[in-house]
């Protein structure tokens, strides 16, 4: 846990600024409809319900006091006329279920009569299935079913950009854990017992693992009918022979991150009497997953509902399917409820991790420290299946030069398959990989010229109507100086306030401990790229309740822990000034919202939620004029009349009022393939880090003693969420600079858990301070600009270069270990 | 992953369960049943039994046996009950004034849920973290003699250095053991034919050709006692832990540490690693080369540089030789600075 200390907010003339403090003052009441627990097994309703999905949220009581924000003016004039809106810390609705531990997790899914799933996985990354004999398997009592590629009744592949991975594998097993077959059984060891019992015999082949080898021409393919080049991105910006006096070259890795979300993979397949089937699901987007479900199901879209379960966590991970089609296939094969929960050992085989990274760069600057060229490589190992590394190489490449002016830039990425595990979406999304390369180069750069790493990036920081390496032009504000002024303006640490490297103050001396300070900036894309048609969906009721008017939404957008359904309710209040807003649980029964990813939904399904308030508004007024009776307080503005009482009961009384809108960003396009010319973004969101360090030089330990970091984001919309977005996306980035790598040697996992799978913990994490700009987007609802990700991406350069400063060390690979520091 | 297609029975694996309430009842309990073991504070035998490492058994639980006391002898020497947990040792103002490199081991070694759980009999029988002793489809000779050894040429960062052989380079993992080792505790044991105490470096093997023996109790065995004898300079001693993360993480290197200087030079001095070995080792090497010399960074740098010179350094642990060296110098140092014994 990181603590916010109450710090002076550090407004600068001509910008928005707030700091946070760490109060939890603001707490407002909140009437959740979940009950005490319900004894025995509880029904699937009940079970969502107490998600946290369905709850009421009251607004603030004005007279409480609030957290610590000074806000500059108000960027979209916003005039909230109830407590809880937009741009307050209303108390999550799920919150004190889950300090509780009463929120019910996917995992917690129940329904009477139901059996358990279990999964039979290759050990090889790379083998033939040469046989597979199920009969101990069904022999055993308790087992209704064993299920093998013969038995996926429709198509036999998914994937979220290319359909290239077996729902169970036929006869090629392409990574290590790669699923072979299913078993539904009436108890759950009963099932993986009788996993166990299948004999599947294995030709076992020499993996591909080395993705630099599997682009050259000889290399054994992956996937026998395609290259092992999955996507390569080119950018070609300018002169590509341009030359300048001075030149830095590096080399960078980035290891294998894993997301280490903390609910496992998890869902509850109910089959229906229409021959269908109910699956309730983590997921990150319910759409997509119904779209590939049912596809491979072999039935139409409508007969495969979801409805989302509790999640514990995403970051990318639940972005591809993992159990969604074998629960429904077990189900719709037993006609029996069907559960399946991953393991923790499972599920680091359940779910695709960050990619792992190479990358090549050259940068030439003129001998003020002004860059003339960047030329870069970057090789992205994309493991078995395609999953999102198309999307990944394209952030990397358009992305992969920093939020800097340069006239003249030659970019190559690559994503390729391996027989490593296979590697998508996670926070950061390509952009994390590059950052630690761009801003890695960017101190070499400091060095050569003899300049401070602040001020090297502040001459070529990218700012309003520059144009990007794909000739994006920058609109919109652009603060890249100043979020680097304002963390290198925060008073610097105190020295030897802290506990040394290592943790126990009796036990190591202060003679070899050198401070360190790094800094670094990241920009990320906010939204779907590169011509996707990204919208969110979202259906807005209006009626009395009690002879006070209550809003209803219902969007398919997945709470993961965000904050999202929070939002929703803020939206509303500030959009209709109705205080009492239900968020229903988020299903398939109305129009996709897109992904939780891409730092996108607070834009779009925060956007679509507002768009149908809007509506709502406007036949609100409609209503009242036809009644003859123009609306009081009606302010002449796009957003419509808030209506006293009585108006409310003249307006509703006549039945409900029900919007549905079906809401996008502005089009992107896609890139020129042989120049990576186009306009591919949506937004782009910038976030710096200052990490200062403590390193036992002599011992190779590393104690982080405070971050600072200052974003734009926008407008906060809910500055408390925003606050924990910063935090946890910075002890992300912490934990890849210095501990979280999953170990692949020859394409097999060596550390499928937490305790050799090392995650930043509470000793680990330094107290941060925070500013946050509230720069307006003139084209995203309220002006805001995605925040789940940068703090992600600058964290990790930051601390390595802090690292750096300390020690000489060059680090060139994160994670960061003793033996890096200490040279031996 | 689905585990256990090796090497383990195709029946539902049956667990029986069953208490009692004094020693002569657990020993004949165990010992009259082959599959039967002793249940303490579980934090490592379920662990066991969850990745099909350890096979089907009759689990016999003794955390009723009234063998969890600390206890001051006549003699200076504290007994630990085997029962005690590690936090009541850790908290023991018994422990943390006379031995406060043992109450330091036991913090650094666990989080507080373990330490509240586990005993320290069961802390002596803790199995090494090498993932492919965890892993069924790797070769391990201590899971399946003569299966191989995957870790000599695969993931080995963690591994030891010291004390290995072509059979096993899996590290130690206790560190309250590494502590232990330096005081040269004595390890009780009861079985029905009576009782034998151990010296603490008798009580952990090497690996040699035998890496599944990592210690010389038979079925049956129950440790009743941990003895530490009277050591007036522990009372400034140190144990110093490097690892990845500041908390709830295995040693890299650790140095168990109890020094005396005396005019400048050492007079007396024990120390031990954990993290670079394959049993809890006694730094005798080092301990002959400092004794009577100045207490000087030259002369440390020497003993450590004595202490690591057979070390065998494999494809990713290399630079633990050289991590070991500078920490038992920075122990060396630091404790020295303290002012050795008050």
């Amino acid at each position: 846990m990181t603590t916010i200390p109450f710090t002076e907010p550090l407004g600068t003339a001509g910008s928005c600024a707030f700091s946070v403090a760490g109060t939890t003052e603001n707490a407002q009441d909140i009437e959740s409809l979940a009950g005490a627990a319900p004894a025995g097994p509880a029904r699937i309703a009940d079970r969502v319900r107490r998600s946290g999905q369905v709850a009421q949220v009251r607004p603030a009581d004005a007279t409480r006091p609030t957290a610590q924000v000074r806000v500059g003016a108000r960027p979209t004039g916003l005039d909230v006329r109830v407590g809880g809106g937009v741009g307050s810390s209303p108390q999550r609705p799920d919150g004190r279920l889950k300090v509780s531990g009463e929120f019910a997790f996917s995992s917690d899914l129940w329904a009477d009569d139901m059996l358990w799933g279990a999964t039979l996985r290759s050990p090889y990354p790379r083998a033939k299935l040469t046989g597979l004999d199920l009969t101990a398997a069904v022999a055993l009592p308790g087992v209704y079913a064993v299920l093998t590629a013969q038995d996926v009744p429709g198509r036999r592949v998914y994937g979220l950009e290319h359909a290239d991975q077996p729902v169970l594998a036929g006869t090629e097993i392409r990574y290590q854990g790669e699923p072979i077959a299913i078993v539904a059984a009436d108890h759950p060891e009963t099932a993986r017992r009788a996993a166990s019992l299948i004999k599947a015999d294995y030709e076992v082949l020499a993996p591909v693992t080395d993705p630099d080898a599997a682009l050259l021409p000889g290399s054994d393919r992956v996937h026998a009918d395609r290259p092992n080049l999955l996507r390569h991105v080119p950018i070609r910006k300018g002169d590509p022979a341009a030359t300048a006096p001075v030149v830095v070259t590096g080399e960078y890795q980035v290891g294998m991150q894993d997301q280490a979300f903390l609910g496992p993979e998890s869902g509850l397949a109910v089959p229906a009497e229409d021959g269908g089937v109910d699956l309730y699901i983590a997921t990150q987007w319910l759409h997509v997953d119904q779209q590939q479900v049912a596809a491979c199901l072999g039935l139409p879209q409508e007969k495969v509902r979801l409805t989302l379960a509790g999640v514990g966590g995403a970051f990318g991970a639940r972005e591809d399917l993992s159990m969604q089609v074998h629960a429904c296939l077990l189900a719709l094969r037993t006609g029996r409820p069907v559960k399946m929960v991953y393991g923790r050992e499972e599920s680091f085989f359940g779910h695709v991790h960050r990619h792992p990274a190479r990358l090549r760069y050259e940068h030439g600057a003129d001998r003020d420290g002004r860059l003339v060229y960047v030329k870069a490589s970057i090789v992205l190992d994309g493991g078995a299946y395609a999953s999102s590394t198309g999307a990944v190489v394209a952030n990397a490449a358009t992305l992969g030069i920093g939020p800097y002016d340069v006239p003249n830039v030659v970019m190559d990425a690559y994503g390729l398959y391996t027989n490593n595990p296979p590697c998508g979406a996670m926070r950061g999304f390509g952009a994390v990989q590059a950052c630690f390369a761009y801003e890695s180069q960017m101190d070499r750069l400091a060095a050569a010229v003899g300049l401070d790493p602040v001020e090297v990036r502040l001459r070529n920081a990218l700012t309003t109507g520059d144009r990007m390496p794909t000739g994006q032009l920058v609109e919109g504000p652009a603060p890249v100086a100043e979020l680097l002024r304002l963390v290198r303006e925060r008073p610097q640490a105190p020295a030897g306030a802290d506990f040394p490297p290592g943790g126990t103050a009796n036990t190591t001396r202060g003679e070899g401990v050198v401070r360190g300070v790094g800094y670094a900036i990241g920009i990320k894309n906010v939204c779907f790229s590169e011509g996707f048609d990204d919208f969110a969906t979202a259906r807005v009721r209006l009626e009395l309740v009690g002879g006070r008017p209550a809003a209803l939404v219902h969007t398919a957008a997945a709470e993961v822990g965000q904050g999202l359904v929070t939002v929703q309710a803020q939206i509303v209040r500030t959009e209709l000034g109705v205080e009492q807003v239900t968020i229903a649980p988020a299903d398939t029964s109305v129009g996709s919202a897109g992904s939780s990813s891409a730092s996108r939904q607070t834009y779009m399904t925060g956007g679509a939620v507002r768009a149908a308030c809007l509506a709502l508004r406007a036949r609100l007024a409609a209503r009242l004029t036809a009644l003859g009776r123009a609306p009081s307080t009606s302010d002449n503005d796009k957003k419509g009349p808030f209506l006293s009482a009585e108006e409310w009961v003249g307006a509703l009384e006549a039945g409900a009022l029900e919007e549905t809108v079906e809401w996008r960003h502005r089009p992107t396009h896609a890139l020129d393939p042989e120049t990576g010319q186009g306009d591919a973004h949506v937004q782009y969101a910038f976030a710096a880090h200052r990490a200062t360090v403590d390193v036992d030089v002599e011992l190779g330990l590393v104690k982080v003693v405070e971050i600072a970091t200052a974003q734009d984001v926008g407008k906060a919309v809910n500055p408390q969420a925003v606050a924990g977005q910063i935090q946890g996306g910075t002890a992300q980035g912490l934990g890849l600079a210095l501990m979280e790598e999953i170990q692949v040697v020859d394409g097999m996992v060596r550390n499928p858990s937490f305790t050799d799978y090392l995650l930043p913990t509470i000793m680990d994490m330094p107290p941060m301070r925070l500013d946050v700009l509230e720069l307006a987007d003139p084209h995203s609802p309220y002006g805001l600009r995605g925040v789940g990700e940068p703090p992600t991406i600058s964290s990790t350069p930051a601390v390595v270069a802090a690292i750096r400063a300390a020690t000489g060390a060059a680090l060139t690979r994160v994670p960061v270990r003793p033996e890096h520091i200490v040279g031996a | 992953m689905e585990r256990g297609e090796k090497g383990t029975t195709q029946n539902m694996r049956s667990i029986s369960y069953s208490r009692v309430a004094d020693v002569a009842t657990a020993i004949a309990t165990v010992t009259a049943d082959p599959d039967a073991a002793y249940l303490a504070g579980g934090t490592t035998k379920v662990d066991m039994l969850r990745i099909y490492a350890e096979p089907s058994q009759r689990l016999v639980d003794i955390n009723d046996l009234p063998i969890n006391h600390i206890e001051l002898q006549p003699d200076g020497a504290v007994r630990l009950g085997a029962l005690a947990r590690m936090n009541d040792v850790a908290m023991s103002p018994i422990v943390a004034q006379r031995y406060p490199l043992l109450a330091e081991a036991l913090v650094l070694g666990a989080s507080a849920q373990l330490r509240n759980m586990a005993s320290m009999g069961g802390n002596m029988l803790q199995r090494t973290r090498c993932s492919y002793f965890r892993d069924h489809e790797a070769a391990c000779n201590k899971r399946v003699p003569g299966s191989g050894c995957s870790a000599l040429t695969g993931v080995n960062r963690g591994h030891a250095v010291l004390g290995t052989s072509e059979h096993c380079i899996a590290a130690h993992p206790s560190d309250a053991a590494v502590a232990l080792s330096a005081l040269d505790a004595v390890i009780h044991v009861q079985n029905r034919d009576g009782h034998h105490a151990y010296a603490i470096d008798d009580f952990f093997l090497a690996p040699e050709d035998t890496p599944e023996r990592e210690h010389p109790l038979q079925h049956g065995d129950l440790i009743t006692a941990i003895e530490i004898p009277p050591l007036p300079m522990a009372r400034d001693s140190l144990y110093l832990k490097v690892r990845d993360r500041e908390s709830y993480e295995f040693a890299l290197v650790s140095v168990a540490l109890a020094l005396r200087v005396e005019g400048g030079a050492v007079a007396e001095v024990r120390m031990a690693l954990g993290g670079v070995a394959t049993k809890p080792w006694r730094a005798r090497r080092a301990e002959h080369a400092l004794l009577g010399r100045p207490a000087t960074h030259e002369h440390f740098l020497h003993a450590a540089r004595e202490e690591t010179a057979d070390a065998v350094p494999r494809s990713m642990n290399g630079f633990k030789i050289e991590l070991a060296r500078r920490t038992m110098v920075r122990a060396l140092e630091t404790v020295t600075a303290r002012g050795g014994t008050p």
